[in-house]
């Protein structure tokens, strides 16, 4: 049913699409003198002739990746012999670019998740049982502006779920610092990965991956904090950044609940304890289309423990222990830059996160990890099919099971400002953390199964997204 | 203290004995920007461009290699109008280079003093498709723009390089006595194609279309950056009978299958075109492109 449903939201793009190949067939069948004004040919058969050629373009699109390339261009239509209008330029102001981006989730799940993400879309439902509904899964309000010859400034702010302003991200930054140097401050995403420093609009599948909440937070690695990166002389593109944050505490759950939250990485300890990370990007191309971008990243913080509810309140287990993560990111591109040979891309993208826990009191430390890979492939100008695979708990530890995930998704971009996809995914809990002497509620049922529609878009001016 | 004194002097000797300043390193977001600056700049300038002539301007993939290129840029040329809003102003950000910052003058707006052309006069809105609301930024073609361009890039090159502001003006003036003669020399295929009616793919000649006295009966697109439909494809092909349309233009990186039906259905002939230097090999420059471009329109025009 969202498969039909999505091909009917889709159909209007697929008939603007079909502006591709034009088969030997219909070019073959017009063989006749290109006399304008052809007072023979039939008007409704060039019509059909021009529906079936361009049909069938869109089929031919699918499979040759034969799709036009369009771009953007003013309105108004001034003709050659038009003189040209005095020289005006738009209202200026001093405003920064707004920009609101909707994301709409309508959809199925079996069961809450395990590891929830703050953007993931949270239908109504009670534990343990499955939901079927919609969402406003995330408003996000965008405001960005150069603030003066030093500082470019920029806040991101989101309701997700209809619940709550908060401040994705709010930072500014250097522009003229010297030897190569950049200093980001406010509130911010760190570079951590790839996945963790973009919003969820630039995400390729409705849920951000299991390594996110089960490491990084489940509002990923994001807090107050400042940032200090340089781009090195080398001939190619290396930066390294460091960063410090001011990580809060993750909320514990509300008693009478069974199930216990991940484990984080950040968040505990006293006020002064902060969390540090640090991060290596190099970027390579290979000729024209080949692109890959490559990332080895470290943090440091204390995790508040394992909070495990109970009827009356909740056991922290294992509280204040000195955590580190290790992480590495890969992520391969191909993209020809004439498109007029083809609108076919394909995406590459891998992270794998291992985490260190200290001992603590009557709490075994230790490694855990995850890893996820999905590719993205471009087969048509407005059509892109995903698939992703997640695993956690390589090797699992007293605070982390084994799960694994696999998702795909199926994205149509009507334009540069609208997108349907449809998403679809399977998970499976091996088994959860086990602390020795404790009793920890499984995750009931251990296979769950999502489907959702989502539909997003973009009013406004938005900054571009980097690479 | 005459020792000091001394010591100053070798110093300063030292200073004004170095060699000749290296050369400024001029980044332009479109190669026929960089064309010009070579023009200007001569031997003072090494000319570097971030999207290739194969390439729509629209859509340049900001990959952080190109931060690299504009981290070492004295000075950044962009079409502006927001051609390149949706790749540029990230790189440039993350080049981490003081002198190209947006509003410093190792930052040249090209358009800055374009007569621009299409400005919306009414609100504009995205259900007018992907438009440019400070106007049609595919202004580098005719030769008066071309020169506008020229000098710009020259007055900025002296700032920056006041050194050099002799030989810019020099180079200037010689490069506009080379788009006079370049101007007679086409005199004969402008004059040919005049009032030729055209049709074109996407709004982009608007200013060849001015320049040369071309009339634009339509396009393919039925608004800028919306695919073709049959409909309006169909009422096109309509127009281009009714109005005897010669030519229809389209840039050599779209997919011209649609639009050689559509020229062939209405009995114009198809041209696709180069817009910006380094389009094919020998298009080595802002000469190059423009010849290119007359010839095929004249050749195929009848009069």
């Amino acid at each position: 049913m969202l498969i039909l449903l999505l091909a009917l939201i889709a159909a209007p793009a697929g008939a603007g699409e079909a502006d591709g190949g034009v088969g030997q067939s219909s070019q073959g069948s017009a063989k006749k003198p290109p006399g304008a004004a052809d007072a023979g040919e039939d008007e409704e058969a060039l019509r059909r002739e021009l529906e079936q050629a361009l049909g069938k373009d869109a089929a031919a699109a699918a499979a040759q990746g034969q799709a036009p390339q369009t771009s953007p261009a003013p309105p108004a239509a001034t003709g050659g012999a038009t003189p040209p209008p005095p020289l005006f330029r738009g209202a200026q102001s001093l405003n920064p670019d707004i920009s609101a981006i909707l994301d709409a989730t309508g959809g199925y799940q079996r069961r809450p998740l395990q590891f929830p993400n703050g953007d993931d879309p949270i239908l109504r439902g009670e534990e343990g049982k499955k939901s079927v509904g919609f969402t406003a899964q995330e408003v996000e309000l965008a405001f960005s502006a150069i603030v003066d010859p030093y500082f470019r400034g920029d806040v991101f702010l989101t309701i997700p779920n209809q619940e709550g302003l908060e401040v994705e991200e709010a930072f500014a930054t250097t522009t003229s610092l010297p030897w190569n140097l950049q200093i980001k401050g406010g509130s911010f995403r760190s570079a951590f990965g790839r996945q963790n420093g973009q919003h969820l609009h630039v995400q390729d599948f409705t849920r951000r991956p299991l390594i996110n909440s089960a490491f990084l937070g489940s509002d990923g690695l994001r807090g107050p904090g400042v940032q200090v990166s340089w781009l090195s002389p080398l001939p190619f593109f290396l930066t390294l950044s460091g960063e410090a944050f001011s990580i809060g505490a993750p909320d514990q759950p509300e008693a009478g609940t069974t199930l216990a939250p991940p484990v984080a990485s950040f968040g505990g300890g006293e006020p002064t304890d902060l969390t540090y990370a640090a991060e290596a990007k190099a970027f390579f191309p290979f000729g024209d289309a080949w692109s890959v971008y490559f990332g080895l990243n470290g943090a440091t913080g204390v995790s508040p423990g394992l909070f495990q509810p109970t009827d009356t309140g909740v056991n922290v287990i294992g509280a204040n222990r000195r955590s580190y993560l290790i992480g590495a990111d890969l992520y391969v591109k191909w993209k020809p830059p004439n498109v007029a040979a083809g609108y076919n891309s394909l995406a590459w993208q891998t992270e794998a996160i291992w985490r260190h826990l200290e001992d603590g009191l009557g709490v075994p430390g230790g490694w855990d990890g995850g890893f996820y890979s999905q590719v993205v492939l471009q087969v048509a100008r407005r059509w892109f099919l995903g698939v992703r695979g997640d695993v956690l708990g390589i090797p699992t530890s007293s605070s982390l099971g084994q799960t694994v995930r696999g998702g795909a998704s199926v994205t149509c971009q009507l334009s540069e400002f609208a997108r349907v996809r449809a998403y679809l995914e399977a998970e499976h809990v091996s088994s959860g953390p086990s602390v020795p002497g404790v009793t920890l509620s499984p995750v009931v049922p251990a296979d769950a199964f999502a489907a959702f529609l989502q539909l997003e878009i973009s009013i406004g001016a938005h900054g571009a997204h980097p690479f | 203290m005459a020792m000091r004194r001394l010591a100053l002097l070798a110093a300063l000797a030292l200073c004004a004995s170095r060699p000749a300043q290296a050369a400024l390193r001029v980044v332009s977001s479109i190669p026929t920007l960089g064309s010009l600056a070579k023009e200007v700049g001569g031997d003072r300038v090494e000319v570097d461009s971030l999207g290739k002539g194969y390439q729509d301007p629209h859509f340049v993939e900001p990959k952080p290699s190109l931060m690299l290129i504009l981290n070492k840029a004295d000075l950044l040329l962009h079409v502006g109008l927001e051609l390149e809003i949706g790749w540029l102003p990230p790189l440039v950000l993350g080049s981490r280079n003081p002198k190209i910052q947006t509003g410093e003058p190792g930052n040249l707006d090209c358009s800055r003093a374009i007569p621009v052309l299409d400005v919306p006069t009414t609100k504009v809105d995205r259900s007018m498709g992907d438009i440019h609301p400070q106007g049609n930024p595919h202004y580098w073609l005719p030769p008066s723009n071309a020169r506008i361009i020229a000098r710009e890039i020259a007055d900025r090159l002296s700032q920056i390089d006041p050194a050099g502001a002799a030989t810019y003006q020099k180079n200037l003036a010689a490069f506009n006595a080379k788009v006079d003669a370049a101007e007679k020399k086409w005199q004969p295929m402008v004059k040919k194609v005049r009032g030729v009616k055209i049709v074109t793919y996407h709004k982009s000649w608007t200013y060849l279309s001015q320049w040369l006295g071309l009339q634009e009966i339509g396009y393919l697109e039925p608004k800028p950056g919306i695919p073709p439909d049959p409909d309006h494809l169909f009422r096109l092909i309509q127009a281009i009978r009714a109005e005897h349309v010669q030519l229809l233009l389209a840039e050599d990186f779209y997919n011209l299958n649609t639009a050689r039906l559509v020229a062939q259905k209405g009995g114009a002939k198809l041209l696709d075109l180069p817009t910006d230097v380094g389009a094919k090999p020998a298009i080595k420059d802002w000469f190059a492109l423009v010849e290119t471009i007359l010839q095929q329109l004249s050749s195929n025009a009848q009069a």
